[in-house]
This record gives structure tokens, C-alpha cells and sequence, in this order.
């Protein structure tokens, strides 16, 4: 089979989630990886600005010339929009944000999350079809090479549409991008205010971590919107999700549940949070996380 | 400026959903379906321009069931002006979904087209972009923002570190991530008001839809995998020992950090 697999660069890299999309794939069939690379990006862009029309018309040139039956795109923000207009373009079948993608008889079989994370579904993929995947679902083994990548024109774009500006978020800062990190550190209202954040963020440089919040806190403004994990924010699934003072709302909960490992640290023992938590502590947040960011320190350091 | 705002009903988000005895769907004992969360962000933008300016109209549409009927009944007690009900069968392909509401989107004729940028039921995020194809009209998604300007409207899509601010003369679609306000409640006019109105019906022969586009098919599905039986740790005026303990059993039994 034809794989047509679309990367995103990062600055010069291949974003991690194409790599581990690229390496995966290559199991499958024969596989092609191209990228859309707009002329002129400004500083920052590292591919140029993304936009739905003209990218969209391109990718779905090129999958019909290849002859691709399969095309696989990480589910990121443009991942996951990419997929869709060109899947609509197509014609072709679309399952959005798979964790586990399996060739069978001539079709895909893909596991997905439905209803904000509550249930796992398996889906039937008729081909040919696009498949946007989570980053994470695939482990990247350790020594992968980066595949060689066949770069794209973006076609025309719509002429009614252009882009003005870019609004910085205040507070967004070097930190690792919450739908790719490993590890990350979220906190809720049991923080009380938002000058409390250097706490969270002082354990999530420690562990290399990304920040994360709760709707509570992100609609009280403590936080930015894009900090905010759960049912109408973000599904993330790191290696290590740490819960500061988060009561564990079942549309939190949705957001997170699929982490490797879960530590939670509230002051109430009854907390939906600890019901899922793989180490909870019950206590004062402001007592145990300074020690435990000094006692990870440690470790680190240790090696 | 005249929108058109797609919903969908969904099971509220506060529901505890459970996997059905055919073991590929949610039980539908218990549900209370509400708006999906983000349609009613998309509706809250849409009332806040109508809101800055009572010229706007601010119509609804959904294609479903008939109980969907009490998802528009909703939108119009927030305070939408019109709605329509395309009945479709639940398992409608997304596909043809965006051909329907493309569809009403012709008679209609609205300036910007908003939809939730996923329904929280199969969270796929493809209706939206597939009616703007079916429209040929350009899109903006992750939306946080809409704002006129001009003869056209800002759209602020929500991306990593910020908002790109686009420019859009309309025709558009944006597909709408969230609204800085929370979506308004009806008011108790509103409800009265929104009984009388008249929500008129269409099918999807009548608007030119024969179903059968490609999709996918649930085989199976089961609820995440059981967590708990976690290790409890109380601070007991120990909290330097119980970090020391917890960062060590990161480190040597699940081996993250």
C-alpha cells in the first residue's frame, strides 16, 4: 500500500510527532513523506503560515498523483484542519486524533477517543482515507533517522481571506507546547490566585515539563485559555500529568486520564482526582511542592 | 452582517457516559443532550455582535433527529432570531452533514458561518471544514474572537503563544474554539419567545443530499482503560519525606522523571 505522510517542520527539524508518524508507517507499505513550505515565512514561521485553502489543494493534488490509498498527518492544530478540508476535498473516509492506526483486510482499523475521552472506540477506516494521529501514540524508537521529506508548493490562496497579525499571549513563554510534552504540570483553583504560579512553574522546569491548568482557573483569567486541559481545552496523554489542587472535574478528568502517570496533590482526601491519581497526596500544595521540586532536582541532577 | 450558526445535540457534558450492550455505542438511558460545548461558543460570539449591533440576525441550523428540535429551541431562547431542523439519521456521514448544511447555507444566504470546531459526541472536527469546501469558501478555525472591521471581520484563531488575527471579507466559516464570555443563559423572555416561533423542517432530498459519502464506522467501543489503586501519601508535617519518597518512586518504579 501507498502511505502519503504529511510532516511539520519546527524551525529545521521535523516536528516529533511526523517522526514518530514516518516511522511507524513504513511498517505499513511504501511510504512518501512530503511537507507544505509557503515562500517567504516570516520570522517564527517555520514553514510559513498555515492556510487551509491553498494547503489543503495541494496535499490533495498530490495524494491523488501518488496514488496514496492512505494519508497520515499528526493531529496537531493544523494537523487536525489540514485533514479534515482535504479529506472533504477528496471525498475520502477521515478519522480524526487515532491512537492506534492497523492495516486489515483492506481497510484501517484505527482506536480513537469519543465523547471528550469518556470512551475508546474502534473504528472501521474504509480506503482510500486520512487519519490524523496523536502525538505520543506511537513510541519513537530510540536511534530513528529522520526520514527524507518531499517538499510541496502551497497552491493559490483565497483571496477573501488574509493574515493581519500575530497577538503574543502575555504569558506564553520558552516553555515545551502542552499537546507534544512528556511531562506536565497542572494546577486549579486550589493554587488561590495567580500569583502563585511561580510554585507550578518552578516544578515544571525541574522536570522539564509543559503548564496546564483547569477550566476553574482559566476562565477566571489566572491562566491563558491555551493552558487549559480538559473537555473544552486541550486531550493531552504525557508520560507524567502532575495535578496541583485540582478536584478532578469529570470534564478534567476526560482531558487527562489517558497519561502514563498520574500524581495528584490535594488538600481534600474525597477528590474525583485521587481516584485516578497513580500517587496522590493529600496535604497543603504550598508545603509539599517546593520540597518536591528541590527532591526532583535531586534526582536529576543524580542522573 | 447576517450569521448562521450549525449545532449539534450532543449528551451534556456533565453526563457519565456508558457503553451501550451492543458494545459500539453509548447507552442512551439517562442522557440529557444538551448544545455541544463548542456550538455554544459559537452561538455566544454570534449574539455578541448581535448584541453590539441589533441589525445583526443570528439564525441556528442543525441536521439530526428529531430531538434536536429541543437544541434549537435552546439556541433560540439565548437569543437567536430564526432556526431550521434538517432531519438526517444520526449516523449521517460528516460529509454529507456539510452538504445539507451547505444546502440551507444557499437559501439562507448568511455573511459568516459558524460552527464548534468538534462536536464533543464523536469529536471529529470535520463538518466544519468539509461545508466550507462544500461552499468553497475559506475558513479560520481554533476562533476566540470575531470582530467587524471594515467592510470585512477580524477572526483571532487561537494557536500555540498566541492568536493570528486574519482579515476576512466575507463569505467565511469560522469554526469556534471558544468565546471570552461564557455562553449566555436564556432569559426568561427568551424562553417565552422561543416557544411561539415556528422552527421550520427540511430533508436531505430536498436540499439536494443523497446520503452515501465515505465514513467511518464505530466496531467497537469500551470505556478507558480502569485507573486507581493509587499509592495515598499524607504530609503529616513531613512534607520534605514524603517528596524525597514520591520523586523516588517516579524515578525507580514508573520511571518518568
Amino acid at each position: 500500500m501507498k502511505i502519503l505522510v504529511i510532516a511539520e517542520w519546527q524551525k529545521d527539524t521535523l516536528r516529533r510527532v511526523s517522526l514518530e508518524i514516518a516511522t511507524k508507517a513504513a511498517s505499513f507499505g511504501d511510504v512518501e513523506v512530503i511537507a507544505v513550505r509557503s515562500r517567504g515565512g516570516g520570522p517564527g514561521e517555520d514553514q510559513g503560515r498555515y492556510t487551509p485553502v491553498a494547503w489543503s489543494s495541494a496535499v490533495a493534488e498530490k495524494a491523488k498523483a501518488s496514488g496514496a490509498q492512505l494519508v497520515l498527518v499528526g493531529a496537531t492544530l493544523n494537523g487536525r484542519d489540514l485533514a479534515a478540508r482535504t479529506a472533504a476535498k477528496l471525498g475520502w473516509a477521515y478519522a480524526a486524533d487515532c491512537t492506534e492506526v492497523t492495516p486489515k483486510d483492506g481497510a484501517v482499523e484505527a482506536k480513537r477517543p469519543m465523547y471528550a475521552g469518556k470512551v475508546r472506540a474502534t473504528v472501521k477506516v474504509p480506503l482510500p482515507a486520512i487519519v490524523s494521529v496523536r502525538a505520543g501514540a506511537w513510541t519513537l524508537p530510540a536511534g530513528a533517522s529522520a526520514p527524507s521529506v518531499t517538499e510541496i508548493a502551497p497552491a493559490a490562496d483565497d483571496p477573501r481571506l488574509a493574515f493581519e497579525r500575530f497577538e503574543p499571549t502575555a504569558s506564553s513563554g520558552k516553555r515545551v507546547s502542552l499537546a507534544e510534552a512528556r511531562a506536565i504540570v497542572s494546577a486549579g483553583r486550589g493554587m488561590k490566585g495567580p500569583e502563585n504560579w511561580k510554585l507550578v512553574e518552578d516544578l515544571a522546569d525541574a522536570l522539564g515539563a509543559a503548564t496546564g491548568a483547569s477550566r476553574a482557573v482559566t476562565d477566571a483569567g489566572w491562566r491563558p485559555n491555551e493552558e487549559q486541559v480538559g473537555q473544552t481545552g486541550k486531550t493531552v496523554t504525557p508520560d507524567l500529568y502532575v495535578a496541583l489542587g485540582i478536584s478532578g472535574a469529570i470534564q478534567h478528568l476526560a482531558g487527562m486520564t489517558s497519561s502514563k502517570v498520574i500524581v495528584a496533590v490535594n488538600k481534600d482526601p474525597d477528590a474525583d482526582i485521587f481516584k485516578i491519581a497513580d500517587y496522590g497526596i493529600v496535604g497543603d500544595l504550598f508545603e509539599f511542592v517546593p520540597a518536591f521540586t528541590e527532591a526532583v532536582k535531586k534526582i536529576k541532577g543524580n542522573g | 452582517m447576517r450569521f448562521l450558526v450549525c449545532i449539534k445535540q450532543v449528551p451534556d457534558s456533565t453526563v457519565r457516559v456508558k457503553v451501550g450492550s451492543d458494545g459500539r455505542s453509548v447507552a442512551s438511558e439517562g442522557i440529557t443532550w444538551s448544545i455541544s460545548p463548542y456550538d455554544e461558543y459559537a452561538i455566544e460570539l454570534a449574539l455578541e455582535r448581535k448584541d453590539a449591533d441589533p441589525g445583526t440576525i443570528v439564525s441556528v441550523v442543525t441536521v439530526g433527529p428529531a430531538r434536536s428540535r429541543d437544541a434549537l429551541r435552546q439556541a433560540l431562547a439565548m437569543g437567536c432570531d430564526d432556526a431550521t431542523l434538517v432531519n438526517g439519521p444520526e449516523d449521517l456521514a460528516g460529509l454529507d452533514v456539510a452538504k445539507a448544511l451547505a444546502g440551507v447555507v444557499t437559501e439562507l444566504k448568511p455573511d459568516v458561518v459558524l460552527c464548534g470546531k468538534q462536536a464533543s459526541d464523536d469529536d471529529q472536527g470535520l463538518v466544519g471544514p468539509a461545508l466550507a469546501e462544500a461552499l468553497g469558501w475559506p475558513h479560520v478555525g481554533m476562533l476566540t474572537k470575531a470582530v467587524p472591521a471594515g467592510s470585512g471581520i477580524e477572526l483571532w484563531r487561537e494557536v500555540e503563544g498566541g492568536h493570528e488575527v486574519w482579515k476576512a471579507t466575507p463569505p467565511v466559516v469560522g469554526l469556534v474554539h471558544k468565546s471570552e464570555k461564557e455562553p449566555r443563559y436564556p432569559s426568561l423572555p427568551g424562553i417565552m419567545k422561543a416557544k411561539k416561533k415556528e422552527i421550520p423542517e427540511k430533508d436531505l432530498a430536498g436540499l439536494g443530499v443523497t446520503p452515501g459519502a465515505a465514513k467511518i464506522e464505530v466496531v467497537a467501543m469500551e470505556p478507558p482503560p480502569q485507573r486507581g489503586g493509587g499509592k495515598i501519601f499524607k504530609l503529616d508535617g513531613d512534607p520534605k519525606g514524603v517528596a524525597e519518597q514520591v520523586a523516588k518512586a517516579l524515578h525507580e518504579e514508573a520511571k518518568v522523571i
